[in-house]
């Protein structure tokens, strides 16, 4: 409650500043620019989520929450820059959420080297989480909704990953850690992961590989598992306006945690592979946007020895129209779909499958100081709680 | 048919010299009255305006190549009668309506301020091989030209006097001002910082020097004398 009323306390005082034309347009700079820093402010209100639709990693609705970032690149030298950027969610803890390294051997030409905690390179959305290029409140289903999979616990039959269809907020199964904990989304991007990138442009054609210890999942400073995930990234600029892009990924999922668990089984990999196929068009007033992923994790289960297979794949299709200088509408459609597995009881797909549809508005009170508005209806086939309609309420401010 | 000819042969001339004065303006200049008073003098700007930059690239997958235009950002000069608007001898000779341009390359406006009269139409073309979209939610005028590529050209008419600040949707760090004016008393700085502003009616004026928003200079100064040499400063 504290938090919330913080909260609506900044949110309040982020208008009032705004009408008093105190804030800062420009990123600030030093040193003939070369420190540069830029930071964004969100504050989201919406009603109690009763079915969990919109909770991320961090144990809390993604639609009520007050989020603070600061973001600054050095340029060290010609060729080196560090960037980064720590954020505070709701006035909890301060996390660094980028921390990297950014080397360009040869100026002038479209190649860099990555190495520290790294922009994602699968998908398109995973990067546009927290800018304003995200025109709604919510995130798409892929790179929020937590399914019931976790890295650190796993179940030990299908009848026990069926009963957690739809608990994917909270989490439990009998092998590994004990603890009830949020489950992973498809990709994460809540959270960046570590390691190395790099990155090539020529022409049209920008093309990203990266070596990382987590997995697109489960983004991650440290290794838990021994095991390295690599991903690919393809963006070509077919034409005015019209990129397209694809993506693939594949590392070790399950952590040493749930590994010590599973005893014999424990010597073969247990990986989550994804690949992903991404359009953007936009032209004059309008912008559409088109995601599809899909994704493996392949599951031990120690009642059986066998290795289940668990597929997700998730389609999302969104657009934005400016109506007036300033004001624009944007509406996002998606579907989140689970393989089906075999368990004593029936057949059924291995969590819940959910539908959601945004609608929203903004208006820009200044150039970087935007009203957002949105209603969210998500939709379930499972679970206690199988509607929700949420409206929303956002205020961005960034420079 | 003298008569005929002379008809002719003036009008000839006097269509080309409309023409000639309207190819060689520079785009956005206001063309001098005849006759009149003349100011000129220099602008010392004294405050450091931070070179713009792009916001932190954190989440981008690759850095631009682009070096961002980092010159001199010119001052404004014009002038403002102490009379009563309807009175002003400023507004004895209306503005002519004109065509500017404010072109978008290198991910920079160029020019970064215009300065224009009211009923000018200013052309945003893209020089660039990125998309852009240039819009402005300025009271003075509102406008959003969506996105178009390189080659494409939209065009804005600003009717109402008033200061414009113009931005890229798509590019955060690309911002300019358009200045509209409701008579054709006022000039950008060159490089040096010199002004010149030529055909000035007799009467009582103030004369500010504008840079950048916020900072300005302003005198009061009388005419006659037929030429006026007047230093400014703004820090």
């Amino acid at each position: 409650m504290t938090r919330v009323v913080a909260a609506a306390v900044a949110w309040c005082s982020i208008a009032a500043a705004a009408s008093a034309q105190t804030l800062p347009s420009e990123p600030v700079s030093f040193g003939d620019g070369r420190v540069v820093l830029g930071g964004d402010v969100a504050a989201t209100i919406a009603p109690v989520d009763p079915g969990f639709f919109s909770y991320g990693q961090y144990d809390h609705s993604t639609m009520r929450e007050l989020r603070i970032g600061l973001s600054a690149q050095v340029r060290a030298t010609r060729r080196v820059s560090l960037l980064a950027e720590v954020r505070s969610e709701n006035l909890a803890d301060v996390t660094p959420f980028a921390l990297y390294a950014r080397v360009r051997p040869i100026p002038n030409r479209r190649f860099d080297i990555q190495v520290g905690r790294i922009p994602p390179t699968f998908g398109r959305f995973s990067r546009l989480a927290y800018s304003k290029q995200n025109p709604l409140i919510g995130y798409p289903l892929a790179y929020q909704y937590l399914t019931s999979l976790r890295p650190d616990a796993l179940p030990a039959s299908t009848d026990e990953l069926l009963q957690m269809r739809a608990r994917g907020w909270r989490s439990s199964f009998s092998v590994g850690e004990p603890t009830p904990a949020p489950g992973v989304p498809l990709a994460s991007s809540l959270t960046w992961d570590t390691g190395v990138q790099v990155i090539a442009g020529v022409k049209a054609v920008t093309l990203v590989g990266s070596v990382t210890n987590g997995t697109l999942s489960n983004p991650r400073v440290g290794d838990d598992n021994g095991g390295k995930t690599v991903a690919a990234r393809m963006v070509v600029a077919a034409a005015p306006g019209l990129e397209i892009g694809s993506s693939f990924s594949r590392g070790s999922f399950v952590s040493r945690t749930a590994l010590n668990a599973l005893g014999t089984l424990a010597t073969r990999d247990f990986p989550q592979t994804a690949y992903g196929l991404d359009l953007e068009y936009s032209r004059g007033h309008w912008l559409t946007r088109l995601e599809a992923i899909s994704s493996d994790w392949r599951v031990p289960l120690l009642s059986t020895g066998r290795v289940e297979p668990l597929r997700s794949t998730a389609i999302s299709v969104e657009g934005r129209y400016a109506l007036v200088p300033g004001v624009y509408t944007a509406i996002r459609a998606e579907h989140l779909g689970f393989s089906r597995v075999q368990a004593p009881g029936g057949t059924l797909p291995w969590d819940a499958p959910v539908m959601r549809v945004e609608i929203g508005a903004g208006y820009y009170i200044q150039r970087n100081l935007i009203f957002k508005g949105s209603v969210q209806l998500n939709e379930r086939d499972g679970g206690r709680t199988t509607t929700v309609r949420l409206p929303a309420a956002q205020l961005l401010f960034w420079f | 048919m003298r008569l005929l000819a002379f008809v002719t042969a003036t009008c000839l001339l006097v269509a080309a010299g409309r023409w000639t004065t309207a190819a060689d303006a520079p785009a956005g200049e206001p063309q001098a009255p005849a006759g009149g008073a003349t100011l000129r003098g220099r602008v010392d700007i004294q405050r450091v305006v931070p070179a713009p930059e792009r916001r932190p690239g954190v989440v981008d997958l690759a850095s631009s190549t682009m070096p961002l235009e980092r010159g001199v950002r010119p001052a404004v000069v014009y002038l403002e009668s102490t009379e009563v608007p309807k009175q002003s001898p400023l507004r004895s000779v209306p503005p002519e309506p004109g065509r500017a341009r404010m072109d978008q390359r290198d991910e920079t406006f160029v020019p970064h301020v215009l300065a224009i009269s009211v009923g000018t139409s200013v052309a945003f073309p893209n020089s660039d091989i990125t998309f852009h979209n240039v819009f402005s939610l300025s009271k003075t005028k509102r406008f959003d030209l969506g996105r178009y590529g390189n080659g494409k050209s939209e065009t804005v008419l600003f009717d109402r006097p008033g200061i414009v600040r113009v931005f890229c949707d798509i590019h955060s760090h690309m911002s300019a001002f358009v200045l509209v004016f409701n008579h054709s008393y006022f000039t950008t700085t060159d490089a040096e910082g010199r002004y010149r502003i030529d055909g000035i009616p007799a009467g009582s004026y103030t004369v500010t020097a504008w840079h950048e928003g916020s900072a300005r200079d302003t005198r009061t100064v009388t005419f006659p004398p037929g030429s006026l040499d007047l230093d400014l400063s703004v820090r």
